[in-house]
């Protein structure tokens, strides 16, 4: 019975060909499109979050906070050294180091470009923590030893910068940081996150001689937990002597304590919400699309008018004859869905191919297209011809078989 | 003869009211998604430009280079240059600001806030232009800066109200606690429109130098040119003789001069690449209407072939028969674009009531004339493309083929 019913649709919309792909392209369109999108954001999406999924998934990082902008921006109390010693006695606290991050100007074959400039720890377990932190290797020349002065390693974007300082920065160059001048001694391993690949590192004495800064602050800490899973309650910890250190109440708060959880979640609500805007405005088109399914069937249910009438005449029951429209109409929504689906999935892929390109490796685009996607829009989509094919298949089983026999072609 | 023909192919589409509906909705959806994105771009661009109205275009900003929000570039512009670009001839008028991030409180044991706190000359000759460059829209409430001001703030609109910035709504009169240092309130700005800019609070510079110890810099100089002398001009001029003052080398200037003028350029530059991408992503749902719209002229020439055969048989010449078609479509397409510019002028209203609640109101739609008629216009030339095809079918056939057909 079923199947004579599925051969029936079949046989109806391959009858009418051009209108049966003519209302196929329309929500082929609309999938392909919503597809293509989801696909193409969920791997900006990832692209974006693996940068700061580099972080590393045990570390902490403290700051005095100020509302807007990058450490030492605004009039904050600043942490300082006493806060830092007191961390690392902190039960699952693995290492702690202190960083300086200032805005700074480096001078380089007489043109000036501004950078900012980060120390690297004089304490060993504090280098490889920041080193290991921020994959900091030397692609070119070495890293910096301790002890070192007016010794500096540039990050990639910086050395690479020959266009605008008229010949590329290599190890044994030396540039200008705020006037005093530094040695460049490596270039580091690309990032791929431009904030971090043109910063300037210098050993932390040399930082706080050239912005004269004062011996005991810090503009943010790095914290490893030694367990992963405890670091919740160990940003707790933090939170809590960072509050008796600064005198300061809960909800209070004049520094932030956060977990790469936290920032990714506050990125990813963002881009969310910005991804759902573009779905639903690029949905509107499945919408219009299901429109058409509609009237196709619509017309389909008035051509045959009298064919719905014989067989009620010779004993098919209302319901037949709702099912026999309605598989139809369902038919035509999942196979635009799945060949939307097959389109939108090679859309996403040429798109990040053509991102990839235009970026140039910053940042790791690839399309996410993942089962749940392609099959999710494949039942989507047959629910929206299912949806669509309700009104007319209604309309056609509730024919009376005497008018619909007795109707004019 | 037109009579005739309009009379036809209005009969044709009301004799398949189902299916005409449908095709119009299909349109009027894709038209309406448009229309209500487009009216949103429009109404930023001139809000933009009533921006750029208020303050004149006249003007020139120098900053420091770097990155980073105001006052965290590092470098600054100091009181010797601010004295050079006002003894300039064609300059007019010129004033230097302090922008820093501030923290505030109502009361010295709350939580603090941190908003930008803008400190500006009240000294008798510039206090006229610093006050009106930055805060050209009008005062909602009590007074701004008077030269001689002392430890008195006013502040962005949203102050006015509880929970917007700070828990407690404030008044003219209440005292505010600026990096711990009290202010009075002596007045309140006009709503700009967005969160951030309406929880500015401005000082007199003096007080900023004192709370921010910024003594003798600046984080921007703002200035007029005389008149007659254009803008674009002056920057390049003001460019070469500042880095001569300062004595820098070319390419080593640590500061950007700017026209107001290409800096709402640039702004809106980025807003319409963004507002195009998504004009775009609706605009696939006009192409998908079109392709419903042929889809129901197939149909229709389908449904009417025996017609067809008569009126060639009678002497309809084929251009005739293809305009009665492309006609129908071309309706079609008219009628889902009237609807879809409604619709989207309700949808739009209700939106930007909306977003104007949650206090982005700069955020508003604008309905230009042009926008309705060309969305109009476009939903009709896509009604009469989508038409074509089937049209040429119906226009094409064989009498005597057409008169046989069952």
């Amino acid at each position: 019975m079923l199947a004579d019913l599925f051969r029936l649709s079949l046989r109806s919309l391959y009858r009418r060909k051009l209108r049966s792909w003519l209302t196929l392209v329309g929500i082929i369109i609309g999938i392909t499109s919503v597809v293509g999108l989801i696909g193409l954001g969920h791997g900006l999406e990832a692209a974006i979050t693996g940068i700061f999924g580099n972080l590393g998934t045990d570390k902490i990082t403290v700051s005095a906070s100020g509302g807007y902008g990058p450490p030492g921006s605004g009039a904050v109390k600043p942490i300082t050294k006493g806060d830092l010693e007191k961390i690392k006695r902190i039960n699952g606290v693995k290492v702690a180091a202190g960083r300086l991050i200032e805005p700074g100007k480096l001078e380089f074959n007489e043109r000036v470009s501004f950078v900012y400039v980060a120390s690297i720890p004089k304490d060993n377990d504090e280098r490889e923590l920041l080193y290991d932190t921020f994959d900091i290797v030397a692609e070119d020349g070495r890293l910096l030893k301790p002890g070192e002065s007016k010794r500096a390693v540039i990050g990639s974007a910086i050395g690479e910068r020959g266009d605008f300082f008229g010949k590329d920065i290599v190890p044994g160059k030396k540039v200008k940081i705020q006037d005093t001048v530094v040695e460049v001694v490596g270039v580091l391993k690309e990032q791929g996150n431009p904030l971090f690949d043109s910063i300037v590192m210098l050993n932390e004495d040399d930082v706080r001689e050239i912005f004269d800064l004062d011996p005991d602050e810090y503009d943010i800490f790095a914290v490893q937990v030694v367990h992963e899973k405890d670091i919740a309650s160990v940003a707790e910890d933090i939170e809590k002597l960072m509050r008796k250190q600064r005198d300061v109440g809960v909800g209070e708060e004049d520094f932030s304590v956060s977990t790469p959880q936290d920032t990714m979640s506050k990125i990813n609500t963002t881009l969310t919400a910005v991804q759902w805007f573009v779905y639903v405005i690029a949905g509107i088109s499945i919408l219009v699309g299901g429109i058409g399914i509609m009237n196709t069937m619509f017309m389909s249910v008035t051509e045959r008018i009298r064919d719905i009438g014989i067989m009620k005449a010779i004993g098919a029951t209302n319901s037949t004859i709702f099912m026999l429209f309605f598989i139809e109409s369902g038919l035509l929504g999942s196979i635009g869905g799945f060949l939307g689906a097959i389109f939108g999935a090679s859309l996403a892929i040429f798109g990040a191919a053509q991102m990839r390109a235009f970026i140039g490796g910053d940042l790791d685009i690839r399309a996410d297209i993942s089962l749940g996607l392609f099959f999710g829009s494949v039942a989507g989509s047959f629910l929206v011809g299912s949806f669509f094919g309700v009104l007319p298949a209604i309309r056609a089983s509730g024919l009376n078989p005497v008018d619909a026999l007795r109707q004019k072609k | 003869m037109i009579k005739d023909m309009l009379i036809y192919v209005w009969n044709n589409i009301i004799h398949n009211k189902t299916r005409s509906l449908l095709t119009i909705l299909s349109i009027m959806i894709g038209i309406m998604a448009v229309f209500t994105l487009m009216s949103f771009g429009q109404g930023l661009t001139s809000y933009v430009n009533k921006i750029s109205e208020d303050m004149g275009t006249d003007n020139l900003v120098i900053q420091p280079t770097g990155f980073g929000p105001p006052g965290s570039t590092g470098t600054h512009l100091s009181s010797d240059d601010l004295d050079f670009v006002k003894r300039r001839k064609d300059v007019s008028d010129a004033t230097g600001y302090v922008i820093r991030t501030g923290e505030i409180k109502k009361d010295l044991k709350d939580k603090p806030k941190f908003v930008f706190v803008m400190g500006w000359s009240t000294k008798p000759d510039e206090i006229k232009f610093a006050t009106n460059a930055f805060g050209s829209f009008g005062v909602a409430k009590g007074r701004i800066h008077r030269s001689g001001d002392k430890r008195k703030a006013v502040l962005g609109y949203n102050y006015q109200f509880d929970k917007k910035v700070l828990d407690e709504a404030l008044d003219v009169g209440d005292k505010i606690y600026i990096n711990e240092v009290k202010f009075e309130v002596i007045g309140f700005y006009e709503k700009i429109g967005n969160p951030q800019d309406d929880s500015n609070i401005y000082i007199p510079l003096d007080d900023a130098n004192e709370l921010f110890d910024s003594a003798d810099t600046f984080d921007m100089i703002y200035l007029r040119t005389q008149p007659g002398v254009e803008p674009d001009v002056l920057k390049d001029r003001l460019k070469e003789s500042l880095r001569r003052f300062k004595d820098q080398k070319k390419g080593q200037e640590d500061f950007t001069v700017t026209t107001l003028a290409e800096q709402i350029e640039v702004f809106n530059n980025i807003f319409k690449v963004l507002n195009g991408i998504l004009v775009l992503i609706a605009g696939i749902s006009v192409l998908v209407a079109a392709v419903n719209i042929a889809n129901t002229m197939y149909t229709s020439v389908l449904e009417r072939t025996k017609e067809i055969g008569i009126m060639k048989a009678i002497g309809a010449v084929n251009s005739y028969i293809l305009s009665i078609f492309v006609l129908e479509s071309a309706i079609l397409g008219v009628l889902g674009g009237i609807f879809g510019v409604l619709s989207g002028y309700i949808i739009a209203s209700i939106l930007g009531n909306i977003i104007g609640y949650y206090g982005f109101s700069f955020l508003y739609p604008v309905f230009p004339k042009w926008l309705t008629v060309s969305c109009i216009i476009f939903a009709g030339i896509v009604g009469t493309l989508s038409g074509l095809f089937p049209s040429r079918q119906a226009s094409g056939l064989n009498p005597v083929d057409a008169l046989r057909y069952e």
